[in-house]
């Protein structure tokens, strides 16, 4: 377990190489899109349109979902790594391959933790956002949130494998489907045109908008809860079969 | 070279062309979604929010049209070393840059939506096109696009100074903002409205035209207020994008590499 978090805090200060300034235009990106994206759910939601929600949830849940957007919907490096040959350079390591991913992943969400997050959340009540989280079963949410992005995440990337490295392609098409059916872009039942209903049951809605509901307290957590341990159980064995099988066709364009 | 490409690798060419087409929907799609749930944003309506997305994807079209080479993403060409090869062809350095990213049949998907989605919402707005709007509609993008390409080499001239740091700051500076242009400012205050329209132009990219276009230029403002804006822009790029380029030609870079143009 050592080997795994030594290697997260490499990925850590790996991505802090070119010091915290570098990392700086992304914060404050950041930052302009969180603070009018709150004030644009205000706008919204003095329309008084009765949706189930109150602001201070609605608010809730915009912010949250910005400050653990890398948490809400998982994204590795391995799609990008297959091309790049650095995919090919973990099986050269005393490590397992994907368990390297997940800990480069995990440490790579640490200076936007640190930089980001935390600094957002403290200012956040100045905004007239409330981070206290519902029910404290957001934490296991939170985690079975992070395994199932894991799990699809290698599943993209299996068919980046499959696909002879269009990652490009696929990352695009992944992004724009995932964005909305994940529920942090609009809550997954406030989707209009009978959206909400029919996307309630795909595995995407068990992502980060599961654990926003939690955490908001939109839904309850026994079904929120139930559906994303059954994705779990779906995926799981399915990305780790699929993805023993797709090592063998693994092309890169480097080494 | 682009037909080329089509006709070479029709498969591929078109995915990614799709991939392109779905990824811009999904952007515009989240406010839209939001607009049609809650029966407008601020005071736009459902419609009026459709007009404003069509128009950030008619930008988005005409981005990828013409900046489909990095010669829009400039920082990536700078850093990269590539600069020199580009000394090197036999044509100017200009003409290099405006005509290197055209591609115009793999990448006229995105303008093709933008067009449809342009109908759709003024049939539904019952809009009146007249000669002199389309002109009005055709300078706007043109304004939006001067604004795009001169803050990226405003940005870019970071990169002569310190090209591996700042490789990749056009990218920051054109996506990374880019689902904040497709945020409607209507509704919101003053704070937060007024930096978006001269700090950080992004209202100026979706919001702004649409309602010009629309009839109701928003705070008071008037209808040339982008085009001021564009040219101020311009102006300072140039400016500064020439001393970044006077001093890279004469200290050179130490990105470049002769054995090829990728690193």
């Amino acid at each position: 377990m050592f080997k795994y978090i030594k290697t997260a805090h490499m990925a850590c200060l790996e991505k802090m190489n070119g010091g915290v300034l570098y990392l700086m235009p992304d914060i404050f990106i950041k930052i302009c899109t969180l603070i009018p994206l709150i004030y644009m759910w205000k706008a919204v939601m003095a329309s008084g349109a009765d949706i189930g929600m109150s602001m201070e949830q609605m608010l809730t849940y915009a912010c949250v979902g910005a400050l653990l957007s890398d948490m809400m919907v998982v994204r590795t490096q391995a799609s990008g790594w297959l091309s790049e040959g650095v995919l090919m350079k973990l099986y050269g390591r005393p490590l397992s391959v994907l368990g390297q991913l997940f800990a480069q992943t995990a440490g790579r969400w640490m200076p936007n933790l640190a930089l980001f997050s935390l600094p957002m959340a403290l200012l956040s009540p100045l905004f007239g956002v409330n981070l206290r989280p519902a029910s404290p079963w957001f934490v296991v949410s939170l985690f079975l949130c992070i395994s199932l992005g894991f799990a699809i995440d290698i599943l993209f990337a299996c068919l980046s494998i499959k696909l002879r490295n269009m990652n490009w392609l696929i990352d695009r098409i992944r992004a724009a489907i995932v964005a909305i059916l994940s529920g942090t872009v609009i809550p997954v039942s406030l989707l209009p045109l009978g959206l909400a209903e029919s996307m309630k049951y795909q595995p995407f809605a068990s992502l980060g908008g599961a654990t926003l509901s939690i955490f908001t307290g939109i839904a309850e957590p026994a079904g929120v809860l139930r559906m994303q341990a059954v994705w779990n159980i779906v995926l799981w064995p399915a990305a780790l079969i699929i993805f023993k099988k797709s090592q063998e066709g693994m092309v890169s364009y480097r080494g | 070279m682009d037909l080329l490409w089509l006709l070479r690798d029709t498969k591929y060419a078109i995915a990614a062309m799709t991939a392109d087409m779905i990824s811009n929907i999904s952007v515009v799609s989240g406010v839209w979604l939001i607009a049609l749930r809650f029966g407008g944003i601020g005071g736009m309506s459902v419609d009026e929010v459709l007009f404003m997305m069509s128009y950030s994807t008619l930008v988005t079209g005409l981005f990828i049209l013409f900046g489909s080479g990095n010669n829009i993403h400039i920082s990536r060409i700078i850093g990269r070393g590539q600069l020199e090869h580009m000394f090197m062809q036999p044509n100017s350095l200009k003409v290099q840059l405006i005509t290197g990213g055209f591609v115009p049949f793999t990448g006229g998907g995105n303008l093709a939506v933008g067009c449809i989605l342009l109908v759709i919402s003024i049939a539904r707005l019952h809009l009146r096109v007249t000669p002199w709007w389309i002109l009005r509609l055709i300078a706007h993008l043109a304004a939006t696009m001067v604004i795009i390409v001169a803050r990226s080499y405003l940005v870019a001239t970071a990169s002569f100074y310190a090209p591996v740091e700042a490789e990749e700051i056009s990218t920051t500076a054109i996506e990374g903002t880019w689902q904040l242009s497709t945020f409607p400012l209507s509704g919101m205050p003053a704070f937060i409205q007024v930096p978006l329209l001269t700090i950080l132009p992004e209202g100026l990219m979706a919001w702004f035209p649409a309602l010009c276009l629309l009839g109701k230029p928003p705070l008071n403002l008037t209808e040339y207020y982008p085009f001021a804006y564009a040219l101020a822009l311009a102006l300072a790029a140039k400016y500064f994008f020439r001393k970044g380029l006077n001093y890279y030609v004469t200290k050179g870079s130490n990105r470049y590499v002769p054995y090829g143009f990728r690193r």
